[in-house]
Order: C-alpha cells, then structure tokens, then sequence
C-alpha cells in the first residue's frame, strides 16, 4: 500500500468522489478514505432489511448537474438515470387529496378542485419559480462571488454575474431580491389561497430547517431546491436504478478507472499539520499517509475541531466554526411494507401513478408552523409533516415481488431534546409518532409494515458523521450560503491551513449532489497551476 | 383658507413628525407650505395628550433616540423646545424574584452582568464596538435616496458604485458582520455573544418590537440594529425621554416650520388628494374644500397614500397589487395607566434609579417566542413582553405632584384577532397586561387611578396607521431600502406627477427619527424645476 499520494479526500462521499475523480482525471495520484464500509455518504442504498434494499438516509439526488455526469463519464461506469418523477401528491385530512404533476393540465384540473383562483395561477407561479431558481442555477455552477473582494479575477466573476443577473428583467431582478428573504409562507399568501397547495410548496422551503413557514427567508430554501431542476412542476425527483447510492458505486468505479483509490474502513485520526501547511493524515490505526493537498468531505466542526490541532488556527476562526448552526431537525424512517398504502384518492387523477414520486403530508401551512412550534421547544413535533416515497414503485428490484420499501423524512425532530435524549425508547417513540401520522391518511399502513428502521438526528451523527445531524452540513439559511458558507472569509474552498480544502455541503452550493466537490476540484487545480508559476512562499 | 386659488407650493397630508419635517424643510427652502392634519393634536404617533385630568400621557410613541441628529441641528429644534431626558438604565425583572439591570455607568453595569455571567460581562464590551461599528457602516445609507439597484442610468449607477465601494471599504469582516445581522434572527446573532437569558431575551426584544416575528425568526436581527442606531447628542444606543412627552418633539418640529413661514391647521381632514391632466393640483377635504397647491405630499402610510387619496385609475395596476401585498400586520398595543404612587418590584423594592429608565419583561428568549407563538394563531399573548417608563420621574410635569403616569408598549397584540377586537378584547387584553406586570410589582393593582388600553385596532381608528403597524409597514428585508414601500416606487415619487411620499413607510422607515421626511423633502426640491409656474 501506498504510502504518499498527491491529494488524500477524507470522506466517500458523492461530493468527495466527485472531487477525487475531477483530480484523478487531471493527473493526480488520488487516494479516498473513507470510515464506513460503502462509498457515498448520506447517498446510499443498502439492504437494511432482507431483500428490500432501502435508500437509507437522503432519498432525493437533487441536481446532479448534466455536465458533471458526462465530464465523468458516470453512465459508462453504471448510472442508470430513470428520469424525472414529478409527482407530489398531498393527501388531505377530508378525505381528497392534491396531486401535482408535470402535466399542467392535469395539475391545473386537481389545484382547481380546491381553488379555481389558485388553478389559473399555477402556470404562471411556475414560471416565476423557474425564472428565479434560474439564476440561483447560475449562482451555483460557480464558486461564490465574493462582494468586498478587490482581486481582479473576483471582480470580474462579480460583474460576469451581475450580467446574468441583468438578463433576468427589471421586473424579475426586483422579485429576486425581493422574494429571497421572504418567509415561503408571505411568499404564498401573496399567489395562492388553498391550504393543501400552500402545505406542499411550504414544506419545500422547511425542509432540513430549524424554521417554520413564517420564517423570513424560507422562500429561499423553496426556491434552492428547484434549481437546476426540470420546470413544469416542484419538488420532482430524480430516479436512478438501483437507488441513489447508485450515483457512489459509478463514481468510484470512473475514480478507480483513473488510477485513484479508494480505502474503505479508514477511519481518519488527524490531520497532519507542518508550518502551517497540510502534509498528509494520520489514520485511527496510527497509520500516516502523506500528500501535499488533503480535501475534507467532513464539516468544519470535524475538519476543524476535531481533526486538526486547534494551535494551526486563528481563535477568531475557531469561533466562526463553532457558530455554524447545524442543529438538526429531521429523523428517518425506513419501512418495508407487503401492500402499498391506501391514501384518500385526487379527485380526476388516475390512481396509478399518485404515489410513484413523493407523497407530502403538509395539509398546510399552519401544520407546518405548529410542527415547528415543538421543536422550538426542544421536542418532536406531536404531529409532524412527512416527505414519503416508496422507490420500489419504479424500481422493481428494491424489493421482493409484490412487496416495497418506503422511505419517510420527518420533521421535526430537534437533536437537542429539552427533557430528554434521543435513547432507545425515545427512538421508538420518534418511530411509531410517523407509523401514527401517516395511518391518518394511509388506515392500511399500520398493517402491512414488515419491518422499520428508524433514525434520530442523533442516530444520523453517529452513522453518517454528521454533525448534530444535519443533513447539509449547517442550515440553508441566508446567513449561511454563498460567500458567508461554511464561514465568512473561508467561502473559496480553501481554508486557513495551506494545501487544505473543503469539499463537503458545508461549501457552497450545498444540498447539490456533486456540486460543491466539483467546485472545490476546480480551486485545487487552479492554485497548484498558480502555485507552480510563484515562488513557494507566496502561496495561500 | 377658502378662495386662495393655487397660493400654496405645497400641501403636506399629516401632521405627524415626517409630514413636519418635510414641511420645515420646503418651507426652509422658501416654498409656501400648508400642512393639514386631520386631528386636533399635532404629532400623529408622536403625540402627548392629557387623556385624564392632570396626566398627561405619550399616547403612542414613548421614547426618543432615532430622531436624525442632522434634522435637530439643521431645524435647530432645540431653540425651539426640543429638550431630550436622558433614559438611563433598563431593569428586568426576573420571576425567581432576582433581576438584571442595565445601567449607564459601564462599572457599575459591568458589575451587575458579571454577577450574572462573567463571560457575557466579559464579551458585552466587544459586542457594544461592533454594534457601534454596525450603526456606522449603516448610517450613510440612512441619510441616502435608495439608488435604483435596476437601472443602467449613469447616475443610478454612480450611486450604486459608491454604495458598492462602502461596503468594500469595510472590509470582510466587517462586511460579514454586517450581513449576519441583516439576515440573522436576533436570537442567534446574540447566542454567538452571550448566555445569559435575561440579556440576551432583553436584547432581543429591541429586534422584535413593530413586527410579527418572533426573535428566532430571521430578519430579527436588522431590527436590533435599527434600534441601536439611536444617537442623542452623537452617543449611539442612548435612549431618552423628550420634556413633555412625545409630543414635544412634534411641537418642536412644528414650531421649527412655522418659523420657517409653513401654516399648519389642524382638524383638516383630507379626503383626497385632487389630480389634474395627470398632476396632483390640491387636496379636497372632508367637509367639502377644496384647496389648491401646486404640489402634494403625503405622509400617510402606503396603503392611504395609494389606495385611499387617491381615485382608484390613476395608478398602474402593478402598483396597486404591490400595495395590497405591502406587509402592515400591526403586533403592539399600549397601555398607558395614571398611577396613585410608584410600582414597587420585588425585585428591587422601593424608589430608586431603575424607576427612572426602562423596565422590560423579557426574562427568557423562550418567554418572546411563546408569546408569539400566541399572535401567530390569533391571539394577544397570555403573557406578553412589555416595554415600561414612568415619564413622571424624569419629566414631573406630566402627573400631579407624588401621581405618576406609567406607560406600557405591549407585544404581542395582533391586529387579527381571531373574532376580532371590540371592547371586551380590549379590557380583557388591558387586564392581562396589568396581571402580568403585577406579577412583578403587586401594588400595581391598588394604585392605579386610570387606565387607558390601546389595541392596533385603536391605533388605527385613532391616528390612521394601517392596522396599527408603528412603522407605516413591517422592517422586513423584503420591505427595506429600495424596495420601500414597492420596488420601483421608493425614492418617494409616485406615479401621479406632482406627488409625493414622505412617510416612515418609505426609507428608512419608522422609530420617529424623521429622516424619511428629510429625505422626501430633498427629493422634492430636487424636482423644483419641473414645477409649474
């Protein structure tokens, strides 16, 4: 075994492979370490329970930009991207259920079952939604613009932009400063009046949130995760065979295709530190493995707190990183099930396909504030909102023949109980609360559980390394995204220890399969080619 | 009155302290000004009143300390009236029976957090710098026009260059800091500081007060910084108490325009506001007349601005449907209560400094958002925060000798209540107000003589602000700068020629610092030349 590479990546996960496999291609001896016994981080799909294979923590690929997949060529090494998903069905607490398609008619003709006024409205929201989450796709093929920067480059990536920006309308750049740090709630009363729509679209702007609805800047987060999404509807999702650990095992497989390596079962001790530079990392072994660049997939509390000596850092800096809010809010909830649950049926929708996407329990917005209200406090939710799906529905070979599996995000669940922990009964509890809510619209479900798996937040720390369990490595919220991620000054991927990066979803753009490993890749690419242009010690 | 065809340069709609500011400045400038105020009363929110015989009360607004020090130097108000109390301390009671003050006398308040928490005593000096460099970094912006951030004019785009290099010239950090606090919610920008309770709940009140959010919601954090933006005298975050109650400012700032030639009548009430061939030509009162101007301003809130003076057609349906989503959503109430002698706190018993300045009920962070969480579902808070001074022992004039008036901003009382406000809400909601405090302070109960309970409801009726928001409009982010009131409509122009806007509904918004006024009243001398002869 090797025992010096060029670039070592803490972390197998999708955007530490995406970073590994970006150097590798570019010449780079690359090797992955990575604690668990899969590749892929939050994206992976096992067999939790026996012959059902379940997506385990995240269920949604979100962007996984185009160009990435075939600047890596994912396809030849086994990605099998199914399509699109755009169903969103929102059962409601009478018996009628709203069901959202790509299909504007047929959205059109359920949304005016409840509201004709919110029915006409909808082609056009849509648009507005699209054109917004437009620039924000802009925004997120590219590192941060840095607004107090007097470096020429940045300058001129920040006028680049602003061109972008321009290109959006008078009217449109109006909405766009004027919407981001609107609470979603605001932002929907302003078009629609139906509570099951509202319900739907604000829990897209709460989702993975310590806020509720009437939060400002939750209209962000609504529109965050439609960008680079297909337009046509909201909330869709990507399919791929095998589920979404599928994107890991191809990206390893293009990684060791270039020469790279990855090491499973290396769990990572330290990062090794010589004046004021990485020079490589020592694992839980004691074993040391030395490289001039390491990437960290770990968040900044790991990378920073725990990995490294804190003498290599600047107190200051330190306390940036200890105010990262990431405090958790949501728990998982893994089901395999022998019958598909009976939701109350969207009237003049076909059946069929109802629950072949994503099934919100959100009736409205209220139930979303209130959801919230708990957790302000320091317990679940007594009765949660729920992100559903069951991806043995397109996927036949999750599950034996006739039986699916079902994977349940809730919200919320505060990872800092007041009069509790999150133990074993608490665990249960958490379990039996999403068996509960969801038998409220779905009487079948209860019965036909085979078996479950439930995961709190701090179940979600424990086995995936996130801190406080957050999914996104620190919330979405305005005050932590672009040039203020993972921490005001550090938003470049680099950090305060030369030839150490970040790559994880604490970087910008977070929350998108790849995007930020793509990104940091990039600024490792760039400064080695400045680096080899200047003397040694002019580098940062 | 009647009959003078066409004598005024301009007519200014409320007489409330931005619709006088405005008016002192045109007058300044040499114009023929007429303000009309539909009250009896000067001041608008910015009023003092004898609402029972001998006391005299600050009806709404109660404390100075945003009011632009340029206008009291260039309307020199203090030869006019204008004497500021200084307010110097804030007392929170705390329900263990112990207390957290704050005091002016950094020892003394260094001495009194310590006791608390030696590590917040320890940070709150550093907190205090920052806060002050905070307000430094936003000040120039509060004595701006809001550049059009849209458009490619070569003068938009000068003054959105130098609004871009000072926020470059503050640096990175400084800048970052400053962005955390135009989006943080004011409890979390504060958990990054402190941890006591009492002052971090305190603290975050400040970011509350005027909105419905709780001080976890984001956006919270801009309102603190909004009241620390206070100067008395250059001194940033002072507080004070103006001699004769609110209303003395207002009447300062009359007197300041009155001397510059501007009549002011009152019990004027317009009804609209006369446009001609697309040009505003006068004003039409309620009891029929007419009278002519060759300009308007108006410094009522968005929704009368638009919607009410004017005939419905004379503006682009855009507009009015960003009016109707213009956010008031009024959250306080005020409880103004004449009192036979003095609230004795168990916490601090008997007479003593803390009488003197502020006494807030805050205790925790979590006791804020419950009492949100109440006016979210419609409801006034069960137990609300309460911002409390006894005017009468800075200003002895306002009760008659050993009586004191006490005045109570109330949060939070929403302007929807569920079933709606009518007298019984309102004397329940007085009742929860006095329940509380006494809590606190037992004789409360005893002594009061009077009590004078007022809903956003009454706000409303009373001096016209739209839903009983203090700030003509939400300090949201979404609502701030160059989209106050609307985008496209906030360099206090309208679309009907010859008209204007000059209330705390356009920026920089309210908190009875008058620079909206100010800032209107330059604009429009700016247009001079295109007014007809």
């Amino acid at each position: 075994m090797k025992t010096r590479y060029d670039v070592i990546v803490i972390g197998g996960g999708v955007n530490e492979l995406v970073a590994a496999t970006y150097l590798a291609k570019a010449g780079r001896a690359v090797l992955v370490v990575e604690p668990g016994e899969t590749v892929g981080g939050v994206l992976v799909t096992r067999e939790v329970f026996p012959g059902f294979a379940v997506d385990v923590c995240a269920h949604d690929l979100g962007w996984l930009d185009a160009q990435m997949v075939r600047d890596l060529d994912l396809a030849s090494h086994g990605l099998d991207i199914l399509g699109v998903e755009s169903s969103l069905l929102i059962p409601g607490q009478d018996g009628r259920s709203l069901s959202l398609r790509a299909d504007a008619a047929e959205a059109v003709r359920s949304i005016a079952e409840f509201s004709p006024a919110d029915a006409a409205k909808w082609p056009a929201f849509l648009e507005r939604v699209a054109s917004l989450a437009g620039f924000l796709q802009t925004l997120y093929r590219v590192p941060p613009p840095l607004p107090t920067s007097r470096d020429r480059r940045d300058l001129r990536a920040l006028l680049a932009l602003g061109r972008r920006f321009r290109g959006l309308g008078k009217v449109g750049m109006l909405e766009f400063l004027r919407t981001l740090p609107m609470s979603v709630a605001d932002m929907l009363d302003d078009w629609f009046e139906g509570d099951l729509l509202k319900g739907a679209l604000g829990a897209g702007g709460v989702a993975h949130l310590d806020q509720g609805p009437r939060s400002a800047g939750t209209a962000f987060l609504l529109l965050h995760r439609e960008a680079g999404r297909p337009p046509g509807a909201l909330r869709t999702r990507t399919i791929v065979r095998g589920g979404v650990g599928q994107v890991a095992r191809a990206l390893a497989n293009a990684l060791t295709g270039r020469g790279g390596e990855v090491r499973l079962g290396a769990a990572i001790a330290g990062i090794l530190v010589e004046s004021g530079a990485a020079t490589g990392v020592v694992l839980a072994g004691g074993e040391e493995i030395s490289a001039s660049t390491i990437v960290s997939g770990a968040d900044p509390r790991r990378t920073f707190l725990e990995h490294l000596d804190p003498d290599h850092l600047d107190p200051e800096f330190i306390r940036a990183v200890q105010n990262i809010k990431f405090n958790g809010v949501a728990a998982k909830v893994n089901l395999a099930l022998d019958a598909l649950p009976s939701f109350a049926p969207a009237p003049g929708q076909p059946d069929g396909r109802l629950l072949r996407g994503t099934v919100s329990v959100s009736p409205s917005l209220e139930y979303l504030e209130r959801a919230y209200d708990d957790a302000k406090y320091g317990r679940p939710s007594r009765r949660p909102t729920l992100e559903v799906t069951i991806p043995s529905l397109l996927d036949a070979g999750l599950a034996p023949e006739g039986k699916h599996v079902m994977s349940v995000w809730m919200q919320y669940a505060p990872y800092t109980l007041h009069q509790n922990t999150w133990n074993a009964s608490a665990r249960d509890a958490l379990g039996q609360l999403v068996v509960d809510t969801l038998a409220d619209y779905a009487p079948n479900l209860p019965g036909s559980i085979l078996d479950r798996q439930v995961l709190t937040p701090a179940d979600l720390e424990a086995e995936f390394g996130l801190s406080e369990g957050h999914l996104y490595q620190g919330h979405l919220t305005l005050d932590q995204i672009l040039f203020m991620r993972p921490v005001p000054g550090w938003s470049g991927y680099r950090t305060p220890i030369d030839g150490l990066y970040l790559s994880g979803a604490c970087t910008h753009p977070a929350g998108l399969a790849g995007g930020p490993g793509r990104l940091a890749a990039m600024r490792v690419l760039a400064d080695r080619k400045r680096a080899t242009r200047r003397p040694a010690g002019l580098r940062r | 009155m009647p009959g003078r065809t066409n004598s005024y340069d301009a007519i200014v709609i409320g007489g409330g302290h931005n619709g006088l500011v405005t008016a002192a400045y045109l007058a300044r400038a040499g114009r023929r000004v007429l303000v009309l105020e539909r009250r009896e009363v000067l001041g608008g929110a910015a009023v003092s009143e004898e609402v029972f015989p001998g006391f005299t009360f600050s009806v709404f607004s109660y404390v100075v300390s945003l009011l632009r020090p340029e206008i009291i130097r260039e309307l020199d108000l203090p030869a006019h009236g204008l004497q500021i109390l200084p307010l110097e301390s804030t007392l929170t009671p705390l329900p263990n029976g112990d207390y957290l003050a704050a005091w002016a006398d950094p020892d003394l308040n260094r001495r009194e957090l310590y006791r608390h928490s030696p590590k917040d005593a320890e940070a709150y000096d550093e907190f205090g710098r920052l806060m002050h460099h905070m307000a430094m970094a936003v000040k120039p912006i509060l004595n701006m026009v809001p550049p059009d951030p849209t458009s490619l004019s070569p003068k938009e785009l000068l003054s959105l260059a130098k609004l871009g290099k000072h926020f470059r010239d503050l640096g990175s950090e400084r800048f970052s800091a400053l962005f955390k606090l135009m989006t943080m919610s004011s409890a979390d920008y504060l958990d990054e500081w402190f941890e006591c309770e009492p002052l971090k709940a305190t603290k975050s009140a400040s970011g509350i007060i005027g909105t419905f959010l709780g001080p976890r919601s984001p956006g919270t954090a801009y309102v603190l910084l909004h009241h620390y933006m206070g100067e008395i005298d250059g001194a940033f975050r002072a507080w004070g108490f103006a001699k004769g109650g609110a209303g003395g400012i207002s009447e300062a700032i009359a007197s300041a325009a009155r001397g510059f030639g501007a009549e002011i009548k009152t019990q004027a009430d317009v009804e609209q506001v006369i446009v001609k061939r697309g040009r505003a030509a006068g004003v039409a009162l309620a009891d029929g007349t007419e009278v002519s101007a060759k300009l308007v301003v108006s410094s009522l809130d968005p929704h009368l601005t638009f919607l009410r003076l004017l005939e419905p057609g004379h503006l682009p349906e855009d507009l009015v449907e960003g009016v109707k989503r213009y956010r008031f959503r009024g959250s306080s109430g005020k409880v103004n209560l004449a009192l036979s002698e003095l609230p004795n706190f168990t916490c601090l018993p008997g007479r003593g400094p803390h009488l003197r300045g502020a006494i807030s009920i805050s205790p925790s962070v979590d006791y804020l958002e419950r009492a949100y969480d109440d006016a979210k579902y419609g409801h006034y808070s069960r137990r609300p925060y309460m911002d409390i001074i006894i005017p009468s022992m800075i200003d002895p004039g306002m009760a008659p000798l050993g009586q004191h008036v006490m005045s109570i901003f109330v949060q939070y009382a929403p302007y929807d209540l569920n079933d709606g406000w009518n007298d019984q809400a309102r004397e329940a909601f007085g009742e929860t107000v006095i329940d509380t405090l006494a809590d606190y302070a037992p004789n409360l109960k005893s002594s009061i003589l009077h009590r004078q309970v007022l809903t956003p409801k009454d706000i409303e009726d009373m001096v016209g602000l739209t839903q009983g928001n203090i700030f003509q409009g939400e300090l949201a982010l979404q609502q701030l700068f160059f989209l106050r009131p609307l985008p496209q409509w906030a360099k206090y122009r309208t679309p009907v020629r010859g008209y204007y806007q000059c209330g705390s509904g356009t920026h920089p918004g309210g908190g009875v610092m008058g620079a909206s006024g100010r800032l209107a009243a330059l604009e429009i001398l700016k247009d001079g030349s295109r007014w007809p002869k």
